[in-house]
């Protein structure tokens, strides 16, 4: 039987392991939630875009209602502006819901009544921005009528009155899409996070199993260190891979679900771009995880046995945060380069568009290089570790074991 | 017709030549000598029983068979040729103790180990079956190893060794534990294994089944073969010794007789080592001539003395 289908034989029964076991399917569903909850509990939160109802309670106010459209087309804020017979009625409506503002002008000047608060997520109060629009309205009519009543004719008055054009222009005018952007990078911090720690450990409790349940002995008979190693890594993995692929496709139903153009403009570089970095940053731990996994004596050991692996993972998720909070910062540029960290922090960079191709590809080449050494080391460390009885063994003594 | 002969000419020399053979193993711990120039062979056919104390060398010995521990110097030879991992692989091994994944199958185990060794997915099925059936675990088919009894898990275990059809049984304290059902099933199982042509090597503390079951025995002390051979062999290393109850003997008639010395005495029946310059029809006349003579048998010693007598006496070796 040649080497493939032996490996082919290992990886198959890896999967079929894993999938026969409840955790995996709690932990699919978990991530996908989590992600699907990234996706859509922002689009809920935040008010949806719809225009500022204003309602102009009687014939006074609704005299300024030109001059608030005016203004407001000016000033480019999305407001709708509807009559209202009397105070009650415009109570009646804010109490209900179907307006926003209630202007009314009486005797001592122009009052805006608004619902106040209402509950965690909806306090309605007047924005600065919609109070100016009012006010500049306000101001707009009062002069008008000042200077109509002192003779001005009328065309000098418009022309006095008329808004001067006005508008921002940023030298670095920040993309449309930044939250989106944040939520992705930070989706893809988790996601990832959690694919390599699980799946890393899954290798490292697999290989510890066999070990010490002597079924290696059994197996080694048979298959050689590297295809038994081989298989596992790849048939473990495969299933880290399609749990991604689920939790990513959910999230891609939900965001058209819930139509929030949450979906950042990098997302399609992105998401192969974490199915890349996941196979990278898996190969690099899956094999460090291995080479614990067989050096341990007993199952127990396992999890602090692999403490110094599963920490650089967390910490490439720590490092996203900081990575989001300040994007150009240099030291966590160059820290996105580091073998351990890149898996975790370059596809979060992608997602805030702030990697150029080449900082990628010699990220890439680096992390290579370092699967490259890892599975070298592994692969010294594993078979004579594996058949190995006794207590755990440390790196050293494991090294020196591959040596003789 | 001259040309019929010929194919059992060759099935015979094929036979001959199948004999694994353990050539001055050694393998060092550190400072501990755990195997010292240790040989042996057992041939095709054969089943040969290891016995040792704890720590004997029975465990290195297997697992430098196998490949899992290389030795400091030796050879293990199958048909002549050193062992190879393609020689391996036809080795059906069960190592002491669990060698199963706890959470699979029983048969799902089976089919993989089957494949594993190279077996088509059909035939590894079949196999895998035939032997459930064969060793009384068929109920237990689908379920979880880890849910069998330490007894039912042994049998899976030697399914395991047995279901690729290997050349060669390597089994290490397969009977430990087991019921005395189950130790009939697993002693039948592996005697046929031996009748059907393959040499058949199991380490065992339980010296009277040994004794019983294997063709020929090797004690090792302390990582040397202190003996080996047939029981009767090993009895044979000794001097003659008889069991006689002659009732009316009168006392001190043996003394009278060259060469023998009584050894103990139970009753009216004695046990008598013959020296040289004796024999047994001797014995038997002068008996008989004290009058009726109740008990007159050779004394083979058991296993067990033998035992105790080559792993406690320094001079053995």
């Amino acid at each position: 039987m040649n080497g493939m289908a032996t490996l082919r034989l290992v990886a198959r029964r890896e999967i079929e392991e894993r999938l026969r076991s409840r955790l995996i399917w709690v932990m699919t569903a978990l991530t996908t939630l989590l992600v699907v909850a990234l996706i859509v509990i922002p689009a809920v939160v935040r008010q949806p875009a719809k225009p500022t109802v204003v309602g102009l309670v009687g014939s006074p106010a609704q005299a300024v209602g030109p001059a608030v459209q005016a203004i407001a087309r000016a000033a480019q804020v999305d407001i709708k502006v509807v009559d209202v017979a009397n105070d009650a009625a415009a109570r009646a409506d804010l109490q209900h819901g179907s307006l926003d503002v209630a202007l009314n002008i009486g005797a001592h000047g122009a009052v805006a009544e608004v619902r106040g608060s209402v509950g965690y997520f909806q306090v309605q109060t007047l924005s600065p921005t919609l109070q100016a629009v009012l006010q500049a309205a306000l101001n707009a009519v009062h002069q008008r009528q000042v200077l109509a009543a002192a003779g001005v004719p009328p065309a000098t008055v418009r022309a006095a009155l008329a808004p001067v054009p006005f508008s921002t222009r940023s030298l670095q005018p920040p993309p449309t899409d930044q939250v989106a952007r944040d939520v992705a990078a930070l989706a893809t911090g988790i996601l990832l996070y959690i694919s390599l720690a699980l799946y890393g450990a899954a290798v490292a409790n697999g290989v510890a199993q066999e070990k010490t349940s002597r079924i290696a002995e059994v197996l080694l008979a048979t298959v050689r260190p590297g295809q038994l190693l081989a298989g596992k890594v790849v048939g473990i993995g495969l299933c880290g891979v399609g749990q991604l692929a689920i939790a990513v496709v959910g999230g891609l139903i939900a965001n058209a679900a819930v139509k929030s153009a949450v979906i950042p403009s990098t997302v399609w570089s992105l998401l192969p771009a974490i199915l890349l970095w996941f196979v990278l940053g898996y190969a690099l731990y899956a094999f460090a995880y291995a080479a614990t996994g067989a050096m341990v004596g007993r199952q127990e050991e396992v999890q602090f046995a692999s403490l110094p692996i599963t920490l650089p993972i967390l910490a490439g998720f720590l490092l996203t945060y900081l990575t989001i909070a300040r994007p150009d910062a240099l030291w966590l540029r160059l820290l996105s380069f580091l073998p351990p960290l890149a898996p975790i922090l370059m596809p979060a960079r992608l997602a805030l568009g702030t990697v150029s191709w080449w900082e990628m590809l010699l990220a890439v080449l680096l992390t290579v290089v370092a699967v490259y050494g890892m599975v070298r080391l592994a692969a010294r460390i594993y078979a004579p570790a594996l058949v190995r009885g006794g207590a755990r063994l440390t790196w050293s003594a494991a090294l020196r074991l591959g040596e003789a | 017709m001259d040309v019929a002969p010929a194919p059992v000419l060759m099935e015979e020399r094929t036979m001959a030549e199948r004999v694994l053979e353990m050539e001055r193993l050694s393998k060092r711990y550190g400072d501990v000598v755990a195997l010292h120039d240790l040989s042996f062979q057992v041939r095709a056919g054969e089943l040969f029983g290891f016995v040792g104390s704890n720590g004997a060398g029975k465990t290195t010995t297997m697992r430098i068979i196998m490949g899992v521990l290389r030795a400091d110097a030796g050879e293990v030879r199958w048909a002549g040729a050193p062992l190879t991992f393609a020689t391996r692989r036809r080795i059906g091994y069960m190592p002491e103790e669990r060698g199963l994944y706890p959470k699979m199958r029983v048969l799902e185990q089976l089919v993989y180990l089957a494949e594993l060794h190279g077996t088509t997915a059909a035939v590894a099925q079949r196999a895998a079956a035939h032997w459930l059936e064969r060793l009384d675990l068929a109920a237990r088919t689908h379920d979880e190893v880890q849910s069998l009894s330490h007894g039912n898990q042994q049998r899976v275990q030697l399914a395991a060794a047995l279901v690729f059809a290997p050349e060669i049984l390597i089994l290490d304290e397969p009977f430990a534990g087991l019921d005395p059902v189950a130790v009939d099933v697993m002693s039948a199982a592996l005697r046929e294994q031996a009748n059907s042509g393959m040499p058949v090597v199991f380490s065992s503390h339980q010296l009277e089944l040994v004794e019983r079951l294997c063709d020929r025995v090797g004690i090792i002390r302390s990582g040397r073969m202190v003996a080996c051979g047939t029981v009767a062999e090993l009895a044979g290393g000794g001097a003659e010794r008889l069991w006689l109850d002659a009732p009316l003997a009168p006392e001190g008639w043996v003394q009278r007789l060259p060469g023998v010395k009584v050894l103990r005495r139970e009753g009216t029946r004695t046990l008598l080592e013959l020296g040289p310059g004796s024999d047994d029809q001797m014995v038997l006349r002068a008996a008989l001539e004290t009058g009726p003579v109740r008990e007159f048998r050779r004394d083979v010693p058991s296993l067990s003395e033998l035992f105790r007598h080559v792993v406690t006496d320094k001079g053995a070796a």
